[in-house]
């Protein structure tokens, strides 16, 4: 890196030789692709030998966690705007996705890509009220939000109302019916983490980083506050759509109360904290760390209660003893390992 | 016209109960900046003590308050100290607060949750069923005894700000924090006694909702909701906003309800939140947002 480069880098990576800080990255970036590549070949198996159903549902769950974390991550951490209604998104994707598909037959495949697009064209009024408020009121104005989009789900019977509506089934054999959505997930969670890794290392993200340090003085500094909130807002918005999207015609049904879910918005915010607000690896790291956990938790205990009470304790021990999250507490110590330094 | 001043009645004999809920949230927010999003969930909590009371020992909702406020009191207490004295001064204070009520929230509501088996309660006391004729109208009495309460409550909270020295310095610090510390305000003490009040009003609260209302362990985030609107509403971290506030939307809210279906009422709080924050973002009462 010589010169002045359009992409500003981060002060803490500084330390390092410039030289072996661009091999690192080129280092970690063969990895991630073998990684990405890995993933795409895996169904391979399944195709094979019929056996891998389990994983591959547990992975494209994962994956769709991963999109949705990192997708919140871009308003809630790097701006430091914590959205607790995000799942808003997540049911108005699904249920976008499935009107398009029962009224107008398109495959959702097509259409969940078109619900994510709805969901970032509503994310910019609706950023543009509630972005008017700072902190606290914020929070409220999305908790609020969320609640709203129930009840008019919950009220509006060509949608099947609060019975909900069932989707039609992919017309595939058991053998490679996941194959779609495991490709499809993938897919949002790569373009979701690529975004969030573009934006963290572009002018947005450093504006973005700038309003949740100082607001006030981030203004003064000349960055557009106002515009930038309600891009990130927008975005975040885009990759849960999305997901919801997906989802839904995976489950086979829409429901407000499955797809409404405030407990939706606290695993995605749990996973961001986990891993570490802000960073670009953490919500990664925290989803699948959590929906690892939660698969073997709800195994072994097989209760929501125990469940929603474990997920609590965890978020209030995080928040607590290290609130920058497992990748923000290695990086402060200096122990992260590059492969998960992706700024 | 008389059924609509019925309406009227019906949804302002509320108001007192939501002002009720809603003054421990703005007491918490006013002087300690925290945005308690558990404290519907202790609401519930203190709904199914009373449930316990009343189901096990026959103890009347109303007459259990004086059990379950000082419970929560104490509860209150030590839940700040515990999870919220390090962050007073903490850079991310409003966000941490958040978050923590937050998972604070989901902590209550899955302990109730495994205690409490899956069905929705209330309490039945005589009064719950009963109702009071004058003239063309009617008046619940469960709703009347709870609104008489309520305002009993909030203006004994209302004389202990005005009146004693312990609440003056309360008012003092959510007017300014800093300058209440520099006049020698102990505020770290004073934090833990607020939001100790703060949770034992929603004690109260909680016991008169379990003869009003059904309750659940998850239904607390339908009203947190409905609460905070409320508070945003009134202008955050004014009293008098959050009384006034509370009789307005319970007014709007049984207005919409008669009109639209019940269903509907309680998308009058969202409503009302997304136009106060379209039109004036401080709330009715609130000062001019802190930059």
């Amino acid at each position: 890196m010589t010169g002045a480069s359009a992409q500003p880098q981060p002060a803490d990576r500084a330390e390092s030789a410039p030289g072996d800080a661009a091999r690192g990255r080129t280092h970690r970036g063969i990895v991630l692709v073998a990684l990405v590549v890995a993933l795409a070949l895996f169904p391979l198996l399944q195709i094979a030998t019929g056996r891998f159903n389990y994983w591959l549902h547990m992975m494209l769950y994962a994956f769709m966690y991963v999109a949705m974390a990192s997708s919140w991550n871009i308003i809630g951490g790097y701006a430091g705007y914590i959205s607790l209604g995000h799942s808003a998104f997540y049911g108005i994707g699904g249920y976008a996705t499935g009107a398009l598909m029962t009224f107008c037959g398109i495959s959702p495949f097509v259409s969940a890509p078109l619900a994510g697009l709805l969901c970032f064209a509503l994310g910019l009024p609706v950023g543009l009220i509630t972005l008017r408020t700072r902190g606290p009121a914020f929070i409220i104005s999305t908790i609020a939000l969320l609640m709203l989009a129930r009840l008019a789900l919950d009220n509006t019977e060509s949608l099947g109302g609060a019975d909900g509506m069932s989707l039609p089934l992919p017309d595939l054999p058991v053998q490679t019916l996941k194959l779609p959505f495991y490709y499809g997930m993938l897919a949002v969670a790569v373009a979701a983490v690529l975004a969030s890794y573009r934006i963290r290392h572009a002018k947005l993200g450093l504006g973005l980083r700038a309003i949740a340090e100082d607001e006030v003085k981030a203004e003064a500094a000349g960055i557009p506050t106002r515009l930038y909130k309600i891009i990130a807002f927008a975005l975040s918005a885009l990759f849960i759509g999305i997901a919801g999207g997906l989802w839904g015609y995976y489950l086979t049904y829409l429901k407000p109360t499955v797809f409404f879910q405030i407990l939706t918005s606290a695993q995605i915010v749990l996973m961001a904290i986990l891993g570490g607000r802000g960073t670009v690896a953490g919500p990664v790291l925290g989803a699948i760390l959590l929906v690892a956990a939660d698969e073997l938790v709800v195994a072994k205990l097989g209760s929501t209660e125990l469940n929603i009470t474990a997920k609590g304790v965890l978020m209030l021990v995080v928040l607590v003893m290290f609130p920058e999250g497992i990748v923000g507490t290695l990086r402060a110590r200096g122990r992260l390992p590059r492969i998960l330094d992706w700024g | 016209m008389i059924e609509l001043l019925q309406v009227v009645i019906l949804g302002a004999t509320l108001g007192g109960v939501y002002a009720l809920m809603a003054s421990g949230l703005t007491l918490i927010f006013g002087v300690m900046r925290i945005v308690n999003i558990a404290h519907a969930a202790f609401i519930i909590l203190a709904a199914y003590l009373t449930f316990w009371a009343f189901t096990r020992y026959q103890l009347d909702p109303i007459e259990s308050i004086a059990i379950v406020m000082p419970i929560l009191f104490v509860l209150g207490m030590a839940v700040y100290r515990l999870l919220f004295t390090r962050l007073a001064d903490s850079h991310r204070h409003a966000e941490m607060t958040v978050l923590l009520t937050f998972a604070l929230a989901l902590v209550i509501e899955g302990v109730l949750g495994s205690v409490a088996t899956g069905t929705y309660r209330t309490t039945t006391p005589d009064y719950a069923s009963d109702s009071f004729d004058f003239g063309p109208f009617y008046l619940p009495k469960g709703q009347l005894y709870a609104t008489a309460l309520s305002v009993i409550l909030i203006g004994a909270l209302l004389v202990f700000l005005r009146f004693t020295r312990t609440g003056r310095a309360i008012r003092a610090t959510m007017q300014n924090r800093a300058a209440a510390q520099l006049v020698g305000v102990n505020v770290a003490r004073l934090s833990t006694l607020t939001f100790g009040i703060g949770i034992a009003l929603a004690g109260a609260a909680g016991s008169l909702m379990s003869f009003l209302f059904t309750f659940f362990p998850s239904t607390h985030w339908q009203w947190i909701a409905s609460l905070l609107a409320l508070i945003v509403l009134g202008g955050m971290g004014s009293l008098l906003g959050t009384i006034v506030g509370a009789m307005v939307l319970s007014i709007a809210a049984a207005l919409v309800s008669d009109r639209f279906g019940p269903t509907w009422s309680p998308a009058t709080f969202f409503l009302a939140l997304f136009v106060i924050l379209m039109l004036r973002p401080q709330g009715l009462f609130g000062k001019r947002a802190e930059l």
